[in-house]
Order: C-alpha cells, then sequence, then structure tokens
C-alpha cells in the first residue's frame, strides 16, 4: 500500500475508532435514559418519585389478575422475581396479555404505592414454534426459560 | 489479488461481467422467493402465542437484516472511495443508498404491523425502533447530501464521511435489545431439535425467504449500478459502442 493511502486509511481509523468510543460512552452515560422502562426491582429501590409519567415492565404475576365484576378495571402485579408492582388499569389490555406473560405498562405510581397505568403493552419473546411444539415441551415439563430475555 | 482489485474497479469490466450474473440471479430469486412465500405463508405452522401474525416474521426479519447489511456496505464503498479512490466504489455507495432507504422503511413498517397486533402499539421509543428510525433518517441524508453537492468527487467524499461515520449506529442497532430494555425481543436462537423453541419447521423458511431477499438486493443493486455506469462513462468509447450495438439490434 502507497505511504499516502496507508496515512489516509489510518486517519479514517482513527476518526472512526475515535467517534465509536466517544458515542459508545456517551450512551452508557444515558442508558438509564434510553431504557424503555423501569423494573420492580428499580421501582423498590425508590428510583420512582410518585405522580411521575414512567412505564414499569415485568412478567405478570401468575394469579394476581383479579378483574372488576362492574367494570372495565383490572388489577395485576408485575413482578421481576425479585421484587412487585402492583398495577391498576382500566382499559383494553393486549391479545397476548395474561399470567407469565411480558408486558409493559404507562403511567404513574400514586402515593400508596399501586402503579395507575394508563396503557399496557405485551412484550413477546424470542421463542417462536407451533401449538403442537410447546404442548410436547410442557408435558415433558421443560418449558424454555420464559423469563429469560422477555425482562431485557 | 491485486490485479482482480484493480480488475473489479473497472466499471467496463464490473458492466460486462454483471452482465452474465444477472440472469442467473433472477432464476435463483424467483426459485428461492416461490419457495420461501409459499412455505412461510401456507405451510409454517401457527405459533403457540401469536397465531398467524407469525408471517410477518418472514418479511420484517429478511428486510431488516438487510437494512443493516447497506449501511456498512456503503461505508466501505466510503473507505475505498476516500483512499483508493475507485471509481465503481463510489457508483455502488451512490446505488445503495435509496435501497438501504427502501429496505429501512420496509422494516419499520413491517416491524410497525406486528406490533400494532402483537404489543398493543404501531410505535414505541424503545432503543431498537428508535435507532433504525436513525438509521432511515441517516440514508435519506447521505442522498440528500449526495444531491445537494454539484461537483461529483466532492459529494463523494462527503458521502463516504457521513456513510463511515453513520456506520457506527449498525451495531447500536444490532445489540440495542441487548443493552437496553426495550419493547422489541432479543434476537432469536435457532434449534437443530425438532421439539424444543425455534425449531427447523420455523427457521428454514426463514432462512429461505432472507437468501431469496438478498438475491433480490443484489440484482436491485447490480442494476442501479450499471445505470450508474452508463450515466457516468457516457462519454467513453465502449458505452458509445454499446449504445449504438443496442439500436442497431
Amino acid at each position: 500500500m502507497k505511504p499516502h493511502r496507508r496515512k489516509k486509511l489510518g486517519i479514517i481509523i482513527f476518526i472512526a475508532v475515535g467517534l465509536s468510543t466517544a458515542i459508545g460512552l456517551s450512551l452508557y452515560a444515558l442508558s438509564n435514559n434510553i431504557d424503555l422502562f423501569f423494573t420492580p426491582t428499580q421501582v423498590a429501590a425508590g428510583e420512582v418519585t410518585p405522580g411521575q409519567r414512567i412505564r414499569v415492565g415485568g412478567m405478570v404475576k401468575e394469579g394476581s389478575v383479579e378483574h372488576s365484576q362492574e367494570i372495565l378495571e383490572v388489577s395485576f402485579i408485575t413482578t421481576d422475581y425479585n421484587h412487585d408492582v402492583l398495577i391498576k388499569y382500566a382499559g383494553i389490555l393486549p391479545d397476548l396479555f395474561r399470567e407469565g406473560q411480558g408486558i409493559v405498562a404507562e403511567g404513574a405510581m400514586s402515593a400508596d404505592g399501586t402503579f395507575v397505568a394508563s396503557r399496557v403493552l405485551a412484550k413477546h419473546d424470542e421463542n417462536y414454534m407451533s401449538v403442537e411444539v410447546k404442548a410436547a415441551l410442557d408435558a415433558a415439563g421443560n418449558t424454555p426459560g420464559m423469563p429469560q430475555g422477555v425482562l431485557q | 489479488m491485486w490485479l482482480w482489485f484493480s480488475k473489479l474497479g473497472s466499471p467496463r469490466w464490473f458492466y460486462e461481467l454483471s452482465s452474465k450474473w444477472l440472469p442467473w440471479l433472477y432464476a435463483a430469486m424467483i426459485v428461492l422467493m416461490a419457495i420461501g412465500l409459499f412455505w412461510a405463508l401456507l405451510i409454517v405452522p401457527e405459533d403457540y402465542q401469536q397465531g398467524q401474525t407469525i408471517r410477518i416474521m418472514y418479511v420484517h426479519v429478511p428486510v431488516a437484516s438487510i437494512s443493516l447489511a447497506c449501511f456498512p456496505l456503503m461505508a466501505v464503498a466510503g473507505t475505498i472511495t476516500l483512499v483508493w479512490k475507485m471509481k465503481l466504489a463510489d457508483m455502488v455507495a451512490k446505488s445503495v443508498a435509496p435501497i438501504g432507504a427502501w429496505f429501512t422503511g420496509l422494516a419499520l413498517a413491517s416491524g410497525a404491523i406486528w406490533g400494532d397486533q402483537i404489543w398493543g402499539t404501531w410505535w414505541a421509543w424503545d432503543a431498537r425502533l428508535t435507532s433504525l428510525l436513525i438509521q432511515f433518517f441517516l440514508f435519506i441524508g447521505v442522498i440528500a447530501l449526495r444531491s445537494a453537492i454539484e461537483s461529483q468527487d466532492a459529494a463523494a467524499k462527503a458521502c463516504a464521511v457521513l456513510a463511515i461515520v453513520g456506520a457506527i449506529n449498525v451495531p447500536i442497532i444490532k445489540y440495542s435489545v441487548e443493552w437496553w430494555n426495550t419493547l422489541h425481543q432479543p434476537a432469536s436462537s435457532f434449534s437443530m431439535d425438532p421439539v424444543a423453541p425455534n425449531p427447523p419447521e420455523v427457521w428454514v423458511p426463514l432462512l429461505i425467504m432472507i437468501s431469496a431477499v438478498y438475491v433480490f438486493f443484489v440484482i436491485a443493486l447490480i442494476l442501479r449500478t450499471r445505470n450508474e455506469i452508463l450515466q457516468r462513462e457516457r462519454r467513453s468509447q465502449w458505452v458509445i459502442d454499446l449504445v449504438s450495438r443496442e439500436k442497431s439490434v
């Protein structure tokens, strides 16, 4: 390679590496702002001020979903298996909503420690399979680790 | 190796060679696309969670993966333009930008349709969606930059720099789902086991669709580049000969 070309390539690589480092460091510093939602552990650690509009994400705890008999209100517990957050929501839930499913709720913490959601979104995991395969796996008792990945 | 490299840099050589490749690529694309679409839309079983909606994946994943390949390609072509001043590299860089913009737009659109069904929203400002939207704007920026600068050489250099800088966004898009918590799910790992998550019945048709769309991308890129070659080399003898031969036929 000719010297002037080597020099040019060197400059390009230097700039690319320098910029990547700068961007990498700023993204790392901003990671709290880039995260889409708070986990129940972060909520329990007091990182959230009541009234502030935030999102909370986690799994819907088994057996915690309670539908109101009169109105379209539902309450459920979302968990990251360390801490829980009680969520109250009045509205239409996504089709994929059910116990054990990953969800993201948008709303604010109230003073009594429950989370009042104005919107609930369903996350889905990266495992795709047919109904038959799922049934076979369940029958064999080795359901793939559902929480894994979904909470990321 | 170096001879091959300098030969590849010759637009005429590329034009003639690609004429021989194109029929094969067309045939491969038609066959792969037919098998892939048939398999993905009709044979793949319903997903245990998502039902029929899973079929959107067989469009979304191929276009998204190609949209991620376009920027590094443009950055490599830009580097070659800046360092070796190879004419063909800039023609490729110019040709890939609109294709990349289209594929990024399609990835965003197909993702929005899928998300509307499964998440309950067509858009969320999570790291994956936002970084891909930034890539879309970067492609638009590269296209606008090129048309804003009149001198062809200056435009080539400016676009090369923007392509190299913008390529930093690609690993951010790729790893966004691992570095931050997002609504978008992480990448799947495929299993050889037929009774496991992501079994072959799910990913084999996906692989066929990815290769079909890749071949389509290569064809589109070659056609655009050939156009660019003819336009830029219109005063050279071989293009004049070629055109007069076409006319006489």
